[in-house]
């Protein structure tokens, strides 16, 4: 029965590292596609949009037949239902890249004057995600604590690029359609940094416990 | 085992008393009746001695309460019987004993009583006057003897049970105990059942055989870790689910990895999409490549399953450096396109010159002009394709070349003085200093790291400028050294400035005639002959290379 129960947790684990390596993928492609303007690119961010989505599915219906099937106590639990949490933070950041991807496509972003340093922001918020990833595949507490801490360097990214952009404004020196996409863009990245901090912390709570 | 030996000593002996039991009983009752019937025919024996003495007189001071006695006249009527009513009683002619008597003189019987609980036996004897006397006495029937007996049966029969139970735990003890102190690692020093001596042998050989195995398996683990574990190349060996059961210290240090990725999955040590496919192959059973980027390598990933019979069983990942493989490839792909591109451009004005002459379209004055300019780039695609030449030689190696000892200085002072019309021409001074230094080398390259060194120095130098070639020893080392004062190489370029075709300022370069492939040449060739070459130089602040030849 145990056997049964450990073989669906790794299986579990193993779906989540995919779910996880999705979206280090399809942040990774958005941010690559806003630097080019490419629809292959945002064509294929739609793609692993989808996945992440299907898989959200299919983890939270694993989940859920775990826990009635199993009835989980104590850390079994707490790693079950925070996959059940993770899952849909994940998810956002799927659907965030897929926004980005979009705005992409309508063209207005001229990436090669990125003077504002948007990219530094997505590389930024990229290795947040990233090491949120890592957190939950190693079991790293302080790497989730890290994770958790440098939501502040995303947050003064996009504090940066908004002021920046005001500043644009003011000097009529761009055209608008320019500046709110890249608005929504760094939101976009900013609110997948938020989803980085919430997976980082559903691993500490699922390591310690404790939130 | 103890149980059912315990269980069958017990029944055994249980069914042995009793069997005793009743076939005692049975002889007790045999013995008895014999007796009986004995007494019977004696006391018979006296009634009718004592009846043919005394008549019936003798039954009136008869007081027998043992036995029965009837006496029957020769018509079979009853004339007494001490028991009942002789009178009412029916003629005994046909009873057997009383005919038996009649006609042999004695006859005996027995017969059961109506309730089957008593047992009559009889005895008569004829008299004679030809009348009979039968005794008869109630035996007991086996029935009641054993009714009788019941008390003392089961007082037996209980002790009987004890003992067999003492006993028989005991015995089965005793039996077991042998066979619980086997010592099965050392099946062969038991003693004890000679009957479990075969399946102590099977034992013993079979464990010397997983000895064996177990100990080859161990030596093959072993070979095949050490081969696995000083491998450059990564070795990950995964199951069916993608989990990792195998991986060399090559592929942990590739991976970033720790031990502790054994039994992991592999998305936990890498998570890139190229794992993902790979796994995927593997789950299909199918062969994979692909190239990932690790810590700025370049790593192809090899992926082959694994089938034993045709069940898949896993699945090997091969991770195989490919970072310098890749760059030497780009390097072949570059300068093959760079050769191509340098020969185009003057096959161009050839072409273009020789267009126009053959169609006269050139007036006369301009043609020698046309002419010169053709020989020109004919001579420059001619230095090419030498040097493209003498590099594919250095590429080969040129191991085969004779070596033989050469002085550089005086080398040097031939190069130098072949170059001094071109120094002149560009205005810069061109001087040699140093001592005679005799080093074992190939002449004609030696002569082209000076060439090209000297020909660098003069084209990018400045109108007024100087170059001075040195040859000088120095802690068993002779450095060849040339400095000039011209243009410099910005330290951006330092690094790139040997490779081939590469040109700091392209269309300068041209203009001056250069192959670009000048400083390869001296780095091949200096290569060859196991020197260093050192550069010091900044934007706009000349150029020092020193050849550090060994001696």
């Amino acid at each position: 029965m145990r056997s049964k129960f450990d073989e669906q947790l790794a299986l579990l684990h193993k779906e989540l590292m995919t779910m996880g390596a999705l979206c280090e993928s399809a942040i990774a492609l958005a941010a690559a596609a806003m630097e080019g303007g490419d629809t292959t690119k945002t064509q294929k961010v739609f793609d692993y949009s989808a996945q992440i989505a299907h898989k959200e599915r299919d983890i939270e219906g694993m989940c859920m037949r775990l826990l009635l099937q199993q009835q989980p106590v104590a850390k079994d639990l707490r790693v079950i239902s925070s996959a059940l949490k993770m899952v849909t933070d994940m998810q956002r950041i799927g659907n965030n890249s897929g926004d980005i991807a979009e705005i992409v496509n309508m063209g207005h972003i001229k990436a090669a004057h990125d003077k504002l340093h948007i990219q530094d922001m997505a590389q930024a918020t990229i290795k947040m995600v990233t090491e949120s990833i890592d957190a939950f595949v190693k079991n790293d507490a302080a790497l989730a604590k890290a994770v958790i801490a440098y939501d502040d360097v995303v947050d003064d990214h996009f504090d940066r690029i908004k002021t920046a952009l005001i500043d644009l404004l003011r000097a009529h020196d761009a055209d608008g359609e320019y500046v709110l996409d890249l608005l929504m863009i760094a939101k976009y990245l900013e609110r997948m940094g938020d989803h980085a901090v919430n997976i980082a912390e559903w691993v500490i709570f699922s390591i310690t416990g404790r939130k | 085992m103890t149980k059912r030996i315990f269980r069958s000593i017990c029944l055994a002996a249980l069914g042995v008393a009793a069997a005793a039991v009743v076939l005692f009983l049975l002889v007790l009752y045999d013995y008895f009746g014999g007796v009986q019937q004995q007494q019977l025919q004696m006391q018979t024996e006296l009634a009718a001695q004592a009846v043919t003495n005394e008549g019936i007189t003798y039954f009136d001071g008869l007081n027998s309460e043992q036995y029965r006695i009837t006496w029957v006249a020769a018509d079979g009527k009853v004339i007494y019987d001490n028991r009942s009513d002789s009178a009412a009683m029916e003629n005994h002619l046909e009873r057997e004993e009383i005919r038996a008597a009649l006609l042999t003189g004695e006859g005996k019987s027995s017969r059961y009583s109506d309730t089957l609980m008593e047992r009559a036996l009889y005895a008569a004897k004829r008299l004679p006057d030809g009348s009979v006397i039968r005794l008869s006495v109630s035996q007991h029937t086996l029935l009641t003897l054993f009714l009788g007996m019941l008390q003392p049966i089961c007082f037996i029969i209980i002790i009987a049970g004890v003992l067999s139970l003492v006993l028989a735990s005991r015995l089965a003890k005793k039996i077991v105990e042998p066979l619980n102190a086997l010592d099965l690692e050392q099946p062969l020093s038991n003693e004890g059942y000679d009957e479990l001596s075969p399946l102590l042998h099977r034992i013993d050989s079979q464990q010397r055989q997983i000895k064996r195995q177990s100990e080859e398996l161990a030596q093959k683990q072993k070979e095949f870790e050490t081969v696995t574990e000083n491998m450059t190349e990564g070795i990950i060996l995964l199951n069916t689910k993608g989990e990792v059961i195998g991986i060399n210290r090559a592929a942990l240090r590739l991976f970033g990895a720790d031990t502790a990725a054994l039994g992991q999955h592999m998305l936990a040590i890498n998570r890139s999409p190229q794992i993902t496919e790979l796994l995927a192959a593997a789950a299909a059973g199918r062969h994979a490549e692909k190239m990932l980027d690790i810590a700025g390598g370049r790593y192809q990933l090899i992926l082959s399953p694994v089938n034993s019979g045709n069940v898949p069983s896993g699945a090997v990942l091969l991770v195989i450096d490919a970072t310098e493989k890749e760059k030497a490839e780009q390097m072949r792909r570059e300068f093959t396109a760079n050769v191509s591109h340098e020969l185009k451009t003057p096959l161009h004005t050839i072409a273009g010159s020789a267009e126009l002459l053959a169609n006269n379209m050139v007036k006369e004055a301009d043609k020698m002009a046309f002419y010169q300019r053709i020989q020109a780039e004919t001579q420059r695609m001619i230095r090419l394709v030498e040097d493209i030449i003498r590099l594919s030689h250095l590429d080969e190696g040129a191991d085969d070349i004779k070596r033989e000892p050469v002085d550089l200085l005086a080398l040097a002072a031939e190069t130098v003085k072949t170059l001094q019309p071109a120094a002149a021409k560009a205005q810069v001074s061109l001087t040699l200093a140093g001592e005679a230094a005799v080093i074992e080398g190939i002449p004609p390259l030696l002569q082209s790291i000076v060439y090209n060194l000297c020909d660098n120095a003069i084209k990018y130098n400045r109108a007024g400028g100087s170059v001075a070639v040195s040859v000088t020893r120095a802690n068993g080392t002779v450095r060849l050294s040339v400095a000039d004062t011209g243009i410099g190489i910005p330290a951006e370029y330092q690094e790139r400035i040997f490779e081939r075709f590469y040109r700091v300022d392209q269309s300068r370069s041209k203009e001056l005639g250069g192959t670009g492939l000048g400083l390869a040449i001296v780095k091949h060739a200096a290569r060859l002959h196991g020197a260093e070459i050192e550069l010091k130089s900044a934007a706009n602040a000349g150029a020092t290379v020193t050849v550090i030849f060994p001696v």
